[in-house]
């Protein structure tokens, strides 16, 4: 217990310090939440509702390239510099260590839905209801775990730099399709159609509801919890494969 | 004497190659065992396998009479590995923090923090930020954070400053004196010489030798004996005989390279030759490893 909570809170630290971290998760999407919604005003029926939508956008857009990105590409390179090997002989089981991955990531998340919530509070003045806030951040927090299990898939790929790239791939079009950056709506309707059966859909669905007055629909918590099944066979399988082959270098 | 480390028969076969070829030793409690051999003969492969990072192809491995994986052996066990960085984004404090409470009976951190031989304010530096030597110092250190009652090193001295590796030695000597069991790869001879207590010789997968360094020295067939002498030396006779294999002069001395030391000097005295100052110098390590592995160029000599 005492190593999971300490390797937990030094995952948590090492994500703060990392810049790119930080930099993609909390700043850029509050500048692009400062930039759609105080320089481009879009001409909306309701601005409130749209500042308070957006805001959400943004938020999920950070935890996704958080999970997708900076999560999956950490676990590649610490496997190719080589410290995950010394941390296969300490007498704590690999499961713990990722445990503490995952609830550091988490810990960071957590913070980052406070500030982006806050920035949209200050800057906005956005009207939410206590319960509504609350609602939006536990759903963006507990809806990261698809992404993070994708994350965990991209950590399988073999090289930093391939799995960068195709993170990147992933995650784009992800946030594209799902709504993320323009509302679904608005989207020609074949877009709609792929859009609506993609992970970041449903994930930014169930945010938009509340903040809408709704509740997350049923089908948007199926549609997560089969999404973070599904990704979280392929990445186990594709864990046991690799050990199984067990190929390494000589000297 | 505890018996600390078994291998029965452990073959390793790679894809293309076959790594290790039916390699068995044991290693008891206290000793400190240098596995040599020239790039490629198996040490890494070796290395691996003992702490249960690479699972043989066949054969048997034991720590500490369980298998290496066991969460046990792992609390016993410390290593410094090749090709390792630190963990980035902490300090280098945080990190030997973190790694203490990972054992049970751990080294304490004030200890540690002698063994990185860092200032306070290095300390608190991020490990990304330390020099190559200053990151193996860490590696030691956090080797040792379990207080290990038996310690791996794959090549340690690799990129060391002559201090830090003085100081490396002076501590893994203090180590091996309490008790502590000791196993490292190196490509220095020399280093295996000064510091093991026994040799494990590899090559190409064979495990060739197992001795102490004076036993594999004794190996080496040619010997020199030298000496002084003021009657003219007779050169043709002696290079008759078999077991002669060189004579020449040098520095005034007679140097006879011989494979049966006790012959020459029985034969110096049939022949009535007065020598004075007689030395027999023994094989030099260096010859031992390269008449068993016919490796010409060697990294020796280092230190």
């Amino acid at each position: 217990m005492r190593v999971l909570f300490y390797q937990s809170m030094i995952e948590a630290i090492r994500l703060f310090r990392n810049f790119a971290y930080i930099f993609w998760t909390l700043v850029t999407p509050l500048a692009f939440y400062i930039l759609y919604t105080k320089v481009f005003l879009t001409d909306v029926d309701n601005p409130k509702m749209w500042q308070a939508y957006f805001l959400m956008s943004m938020t999920m857009f950070g935890m996704m390239g958080g999970s997708i990105i900076a999560f999956g590409v950490r676990i590649v390179s610490e496997r190719q510099l080589g410290w995950s090997k010394l941390l296969q002989i300490v007498p704590i089981p690999g499961i713990t260590l990722f445990m503490a991955k995952i609830i550091g990531q988490t810990i960071v998340h957590a913070i980052v839905i406070v500030i982006m919530f806050l920035g949209g509070f200050f800057i906005n003045g956005i009207e939410l209801t206590l319960s509504q806030w609350f609602a939006c951040g536990v759903w963006i927090l507990l809806g990261t775990l698809p992404f993070l299990a994708l994350g965990t898939i991209i950590g399988t790929i073999k090289k930093a730099d391939t799995a960068t790239g195709i993170a990147n791939l992933l995650y784009f079009p992800l946030a594209i399709l799902g709504g993320m950056w323009t509302p679904m709506q608005f989207l020609p309707e074949t877009i709609q159609k792929i859009g609506k059966l993609l992970p970041s859909y449903h994930y930014g669905n169930g945010a938009w509801q509340v903040v809408q007055g709704g509740a997350p629909e049923m089908e948007n918590i199926l549609f997560l919890t089969s999404y973070f099944l599904i990704f979280m066979l392929i990445s186990t399988y594709r864990r046991k494969k690799k050990s199984l082959s067990n190929v390494e270098y000589i000297s | 004497m505890e018996r600390v480390i078994e291998l029965q028969q452990i073959t390793k076969q790679f894809p293309k190659k076959l790594a290790l070829n039916n390699v068995s030793f044991s290693i008891n409690k206290g000793e400190v065992v240098a596995i040599l051999g020239p790039n490629g003969a198996g040490k890494t492969t070796l290395m691996h396998i003992m702490l249960g990072l690479l699972s043989p192809s066949a054969g048997e491995v034991n720590i500490f009479n369980q298998p290496p994986h066991k969460r046990k052996v792992r609390d016993k066990i410390g290593a410094m590995l090749q090709d390792v960085s630190l963990m980035d984004g902490v300090k280098v404090i945080e990190l030997l923090q973190l790694f203490t409470t990972y054992y049970s009976n751990p080294m304490p951190l004030q200890l540690l923090k002698q063994l990185t031989n860092l200032s306070e304010t290095d300390l608190k530096m991020r490990t990304e930020k330390l020099s190559g030597g200053q990151k193996r110092r860490v590696s030691f250190a956090l080797s040792l954070a379990g207080n290990p009652e038996l310690l791996f090193f794959d090549e340690p001295t690799v990129g060391m400053d002559i201090a830090s590796r003085q100081k490396f030695w002076r501590t893994i000597q203090q180590y091996a004196k309490a008790g502590k069991t000791v196993v490292f790869t190196t490509h220095y001879l020399q280093e295996a010489d000064d510091f093991a207590n026994r040799i494990l010789l590899l090559n190409q997968g064979h495990l060739i030798q197992d001795g102490s360094p004076e036993a594999i020295k004794r190996n080496v067939s040619r010997q020199i004996v030298s000496f002084l002498t003021h009657s003219p030396f007779p050169f043709p006779a002696f290079k008759k005989l078999p077991y002669v294999l060189n004579i020449y002069e040098k520095e005034n001395r007679i140097m006879i390279e011989t494979n049966n030391v006790e012959e020459t000097i029985a034969a110096l005295f049939a022949k009535n030759i007065r020598i004075k100052d007689l030395q027999i110098e023994k094989g030099r390590l260096e010859d031992a490893f390269s008449q068993l592995t016919n490796v010409e160029e060697l990294e020796g000599n280092i230190i």
